[in-house]
């Protein structure tokens, strides 16, 4: 046998109370009479000038402590390990992401839900267990299931809030695998305590999960820095744009202060008039003689601090340089040479694996020898590329992923392909031009090498004759460009992992927070890939690895985060949804309360009994 | 009558007599039959005439019939000595209707009783009290029904105080009486060190014992609950009790015990007992309870 509260042996304290309470004696009224000897003769109790009286045997005495005792042993909570009935189950998910920082709820949402939470742990009964999931960027399993409501309450406590955007989806998926094939006589619940700022719940449209939705947050009182760019000024290559966008979430027009700096210099401060519900778009630009961070900050007070800042890293862009091998090909030659910032080599054949070149373009060529830099291949027949390759005759296009930055601005409408290589999507890639039998235009990172593999011969097409060719080239060139490319790359969203490549092996790194906490990261030997996964906070970090030192900036930059207003409804799919309940409240646990009336009841109970007898 | 006894109460009083059950040997004259031979109108006996008999008492016709001189002889009528022991100690001051007050009525209707009969009555009230002592020597030998106003005021200017050792008191009393005659005492009995040898001591002296216990209605159904610490009004002795309703009955039980036993103790030495409480009407002993138990006629 065990105790779940064995702390509440400290009640053991009341006894020498009772015992006390024997031990005095009570304050008397003075009352004259003509004589006590009829008295004398009635009464039992002896007189004693002390407040004491001696501990006498008494059965009264012995019951009470017997029941203390008893008392004691049931708020210490005894349990024995055996078949006992199977309690019901319950999963509370506990949305620790940046929306739940908003101070709508005093102190926030976060610390609501905590204590709602809190009081669902203690409704539990004796075999209910718990599991307790905390989703923000990613689910972290805070405490497998148990009936311990001692060890909930310390994973609860255990567990913070941070800066990321919320993906209930994989908490869903892993709540979802608990509560399945439970019998229905355990009556499995998801119990979700969050603001409902949560999309991409589609697949979960017929999965019937029992899910309580619990709903913290009052007004959407906000504004948000949604996105953040930095480009070189096409106007002006020496200066830099930095695209910004602002939200304002709630129904009232507000003023936004922002402020641009680099790094600490102040460069530009705007005001801002942001109409209600409206995005506006901002374009800052900035001379940029160095690398640096370019912050921009919104001093408007609202709900949420976190999406008043976001920064970037910006690099001076560096000329690509290119290496074009083909037999030739005027459209790919002259795209290429249209393209600002790039300095073009042609070539017949590939000899070597062309590293001194940041793009390696092969245009209808299998090289001998595969490019180690980024490769944009034109109708290559690689099998260390693709599984399976056969020819598909005249592919229609029917998608193509806009949203990609491969294809911005790029328009497949009137593209026609006479012929082209039959494969399956790659592990490595992804398919961005689609036809129905076979990718046509497959884009991806392999071992650290961004490929674009273009699954037929340009000139076999009536692509090269659109204007969306050139750009598209262009998009190519500055996508495999690993300057441009850095760029991005130094930039992630909270919760995401920073990948980092290692020239040279080495035993560890040290990373500097944004608060100036400094972490040592071990790195396994021969490792060729640093990989940072606490990014749960925004704004720039540092990190040393062997000679390198490297600034990157992690940024909550999230749309459905900055909307605060509580979803009174979770949106699962296009039909089914979950309505936030106010009815089922958590059940609070009545026997302390009722443990304390029955010990205030043994105490009137002693008195009462003495002041029958005297 | 000073507030005593009503006129009422005293006309009906005035028709009785107290019994005695014993002829009165007190030296003095009376009305009570004695074995003394003496003047009276009641013949008791003849005796031969010895010289220096009076004359006047010789029976002239028994001369006549037998020439032999006679003396006639005739019952002594002598006086009963009627001795009151009237407690007059602190614990008598309590009770509502105060138990001394009763005490003093039954005394003085005892005593109207006893001067109405010609008998001399005594109220010795214990204890002492210097200050009392020309008024407690006034009510030592009360005699004739004129004195009955006296006896009155003397009786109601007696007051009660202090503690007193009942037994001690009553064979005091005993060895004091140079005659036996009736004795009342009238008292609450409530002393710690007993009564058994004082009553003992007038019974054996040859006394008439009639034991009146008085009692307040307040001893017998006490009003007063809680956690109360009681004090002794005569000793100051305390006693620490928790009293309550639920309590009354064995409380009651215990005070008819004590006076059961009070009873018995007088039953077995031919004392005749009385209890009365001080709130009941003083009819109800008097005219009642003395007369049904043929204290008086």
């Amino acid at each position: 046998m065990n105790l779940l509260a064995p702390a509440a042996v400290a009640f053991a304290a009341a006894i020498p109370v009772v015992i006390v309470f024997y031990l005095l004696k009570r304050k008397r009224v003075v009352h004259l009479v003509s004589s006590t000897l009829l008295w004398q003769k009635f009464l039992a109790e002896t007189q004693a000038s002390s407040p004491f009286q001696r501990l006498r045997h008494n059965w009264l005495l012995i019951i009470q402590i017997l029941v203390l005792l008893l008392a004691i042993f049931a708020l210490m909570r005894p349990f024995v390990a055996g078949e006992g009935k199977t309690g019901r189950l319950r999963v509370a998910i506990l949305d620790a992401s940046a929306s739940m920082l908003a101070k709508d709820l005093a102190p926030n949402r976060f610390e609501q839900a905590r204590s709602e939470l809190g009081k669902l742990i203690d409704s539990l009964r004796g075999n209910d267990q718990l599991v307790l999931l905390i989703a923000a960027a990613h689910t972290e399993v805070k405490q497998s299931a148990t009936t311990d409501k001692l060890a909930l309450r310390r994973a609860l406590d255990a567990c913070v809030p941070m800066e990321t955007p919320t993906r209930l989806g994989e908490a869903f998926k892993l709540a979802e695998t608990l509560v399945k094939n439970r019998p229905e006589s355990e009556g499995p619940e998801i119990h979700l305590f969050s603001d409902g700022a949560a999309l991409g719940l589609d697949d979960f449209a017929n999965k019937n999960l029992p899910l309580v939705y619990h709903k913290f947050g009052k007004t959407a009182d906000n504004t948000g820095i949604v996105s953040l760019d930095v480009r070189p000024n096409p106007s002006d290559p020496a200066q830099r744009a930095i695209f910004a966008s602002i939200v304002n979430f709630s129904t009232n027009t507000h003023a936004a202060e922002l402020e641009l700096l680099f790094g600490n210099d102040l460069i530009e401060a705007r005001t801002v008039t942001l109409s209600p519900t409206n995005t506006q778009p901002l374009v800052f630009l900035a001379p940029q003689t160095r690398d640096g961070v370019f912050t921009l900050r919104n001093n408007t007070e609202d709900a949420l601090a976190t999406d008043n800042r976001a920064s970037i890293v910006s690099l001076i862009p560096h000329p690509a340089k290119v290496l074009l091998v083909t037999r030739g090909n005027r459209f790919v030659e002259k795209a290429l040479r249209g393209v600002a910032n790039a300095e073009v080599t042609i070539v017949p054949a590939l000899a070597d694996s062309g590293q001194m070149f940041d793009v390696v373009v092969l245009d209808d060529v299998s090289p001998a020898t595969w490019p180690a830099a980024n490769t944009l291949a034109f109708h290559v027949a690689n099998t260390n590329l693709f599984a399976t390759l056969e020819t598909v005759k005249a592919p229609p296009i029917v998608d193509w992923k806009s949203g990609h930055p491969l294809l911005r601005f790029v328009n497949f409408d009137n593209v026609q392909v006479a012929d082209a290589l039959g494969v399956k999507t790659p592990p490595w890639g992804a398919s961005l031009v689609d036809s129905p039998s076979t990718p046509l235009l497959v884009a991806g990172q392999l071992q650290r090498q961004r490929l674009v593999w273009v699954g037929f011969d340009v000139l076999q097409s009536t692509w090269p004759l659109r204007i969306s060719f050139p750009i598209f080239v262009a998009n190519a060139i500055d996508w495999l460009n690993p300057s441009s490319s850095r760029n991005a790359e130094l930039m992630v969203r909270a919760g995401d992992p920073f990948h980092f490549g290692l020239e040279q092996s080495i035993s560890s790194a040290e990373l500097t927070t944004p608060d100036g906490n400094r972490k040592t990261i071990q790195i396994e030997p021969g490792s060729r890939e640093l990989i940072v996964g606490d990014t749960y906070r925004q704004g720039v970090y540092h990190l040393k690895a062997g000679t390198n030192d490297v600034t990157f900036c992690v940024n909550l930059l999230d749309a459905a985060e900055s909307n605060l207003a509580p979803r009174d409804e979770l949106p699962f799919g296009k039909y089914t949804k979950v309505t936030a309940t106010t009815v089922k409240r958590a059940n609070v646990e009545l026997w302390r309360w009722l443990a304390g009336i029955a010990l205030a009841f043994l105490l009137f109970e002693w008195w009462y009994y003495h002041r029958r007898t005297a | 009558m000073d507030g005593l006894l009503s006129a009422k109460l005293l006309r009906q009083l005035e028709q009785f007599q107290l019994l005695a059950q014993r002829r009165a040997k007190s030296s003095a004259r009376g009305e009570r039959r004695s074995r003394a031979r003496g003047q009276s109108v009641e013949f008791a006996d003849y005796r031969n005439y010895v010289a220096g008999d009076d004359f006047r008492y010789l029976d002239w016709n028994l001369y006549g019939r037998l020439e032999r001189l006679f003396l006639k002889l005739y019952e002594e009528e002598r006086e009963l000595p009627v001795r009151i022991f009237l407690d007059a100690s602190e614990s008598m001051t309590f009770g509502e209707p105060r138990k001394f007050d009763f005490a003093r009525q039954v005394a003085a209707a005892l005593g109207y009783v006893a001067l109405c009969g010609f008998d001399r009555v005594s109220v010795i009230s214990f204890p002492d009290q210097p200050e009392q002592s020309a008024t407690r020597s006034a009510l030592r030998a009360v005699r004739g029904r004129k004195s009955a106003l006296e006896f009155f005021r003397n009786l109601s200017q007696l007051t009660a105080a202090g503690t007193v050792n009942l037994n001690t008191a009553l064979r005091r009393g005993a060895l004091e009486a140079r005659q036996a005659g009736v004795a009342v005492v009238l008292s609450d009995f409530l002393d710690p060190a007993g009564y058994g040898k004082g009553l003992e001591a007038l019974a054996g002296r040859g006394f008439q014992v009639n034991a009146v216990q008085i009692l307040s209605p307040e001893e017998l159904s006490p009003s007063t609950y809680g956690d109360l610490k009681l004090v002794d009004a005569e000793t100051g002795a305390l006693q620490e009790v928790t009293f309550g309703k639920f309590r009354m009955k064995s409380y009651q039980q215990t005070v008819q015990n004590f006076c059961q036993r009070l009873r018995e103790f007088c039953q077995m030495r031919g004392i005749r007992f009385f209890m009365a409480s001080s709130g009941t009407p003083l009819e109800q002993l008097l005219l009642k309870q003395l007369r049904e138990a043929e204290v008086w006629r």
